[in-house]
């Protein structure tokens, strides 16, 4: 059987992380994105809603809105500067279901 | 090893199979991302708006990604991502990975078997279980 390599997608490579003083700063850095997370969970509803089409930077447990993910971190990192678990999502224009395939 | 995802609620009122992961960015920081667990997806692809906020500069540009809705276009970045185990330590996966330019192609970032099929994946929505295993976590099919 023939294959072209070509379309082989190249190997990705996989390390564990085990330094502690790098995984306590990253614990830390869970914990503040958990709080963040569940707060979404919380208020997706409204978020959602009101930000379609829009970039969502979700930090200190607020929403951070803008047309770009760029200015929404800015807004967020503004006013949260040392909240290193935000996170971004884009808001779909439309509400549909949707199907993943690349 | 194992590392655990959640099923999370999304825009469309729908709940998806999300990791949450980093990703480091050109400035040296890792950012949180979430990332659907899409077996059917051949290479993990980042959303415009994470590429946005990744500050590395572009690999080469790809031709395009297909799917569902056609081709899109898409580039190509040298990148490092990371996944949480359940006992703390962090999975650091290095290579080239795709990113969409345009938000209306991919909204959400997706996890493709380019590393998910370094695990096994379990994607239980009943028992409200996502995770990636592997190593010393193994899973066994039970017939009562």
């Amino acid at each position: 059987m023939n294959v072209d390599l070509s379309r082989i997608p190249p190997a990705v490579e996989m390390e564990v992380v085990s330094d502690p003083q790098e995984l306590a700063q990253a614990r830390q850095q869970d914990e503040q994105f958990a709080r963040n997370l569940a707060w979404l969970r919380c208020h997706a509803s409204e978020v959602y809603s009101q930000h379609r089409g829009k970039c969502v930077c979700i930090s200190g447990e607020q929403a951070f809105v803008a047309d770009s993910a760029r200015e929404a971190v800015a807004l967020a990192k503004t006013v949260f500067p040392q909240d290193r678990g935000r996170f971004v999502r884009y808001i779909p224009r439309e509400k549909v279901p949707r199907i993943y395939a690349n | 090893m194992r590392i655990d995802g959640c099923w999370y609620p999304c825009d469309d009122e729908i709940t998806r199979p999300i990791v949450h992961a980093e990703i480091l960015t050109g400035e040296g920081d890792w950012l949180k991302v979430l990332l659907l667990v899409d077996t059917g997806a051949d290479v993990t692809a980042f959303s415009a708006d994470v590429l946005e906020l990744f500050g590395l500069p572009i690999h080469e540009r790809h031709d395009r990604l297909g799917g569902v809705g056609g081709v899109a276009d898409s580039v190509t970045l040298l990148a490092q991502l990371r996944l949480t185990c359940d006992d703390g330590r962090k999975a650091v996966f290095r290579g080239e990975f795709s990113a969409f330019r345009s938000a209306d192609a991919l909204d959400m970032s997706v996890l493709g078997r380019d590393i998910l099929d370094h695990f096994a994946v379990i994607a239980d929505r009943q028992a409200t279980l996502l995770a990636l295993i592997r190593d010393r976590h193994r899973y066994q099919i039970v017939t009562d």
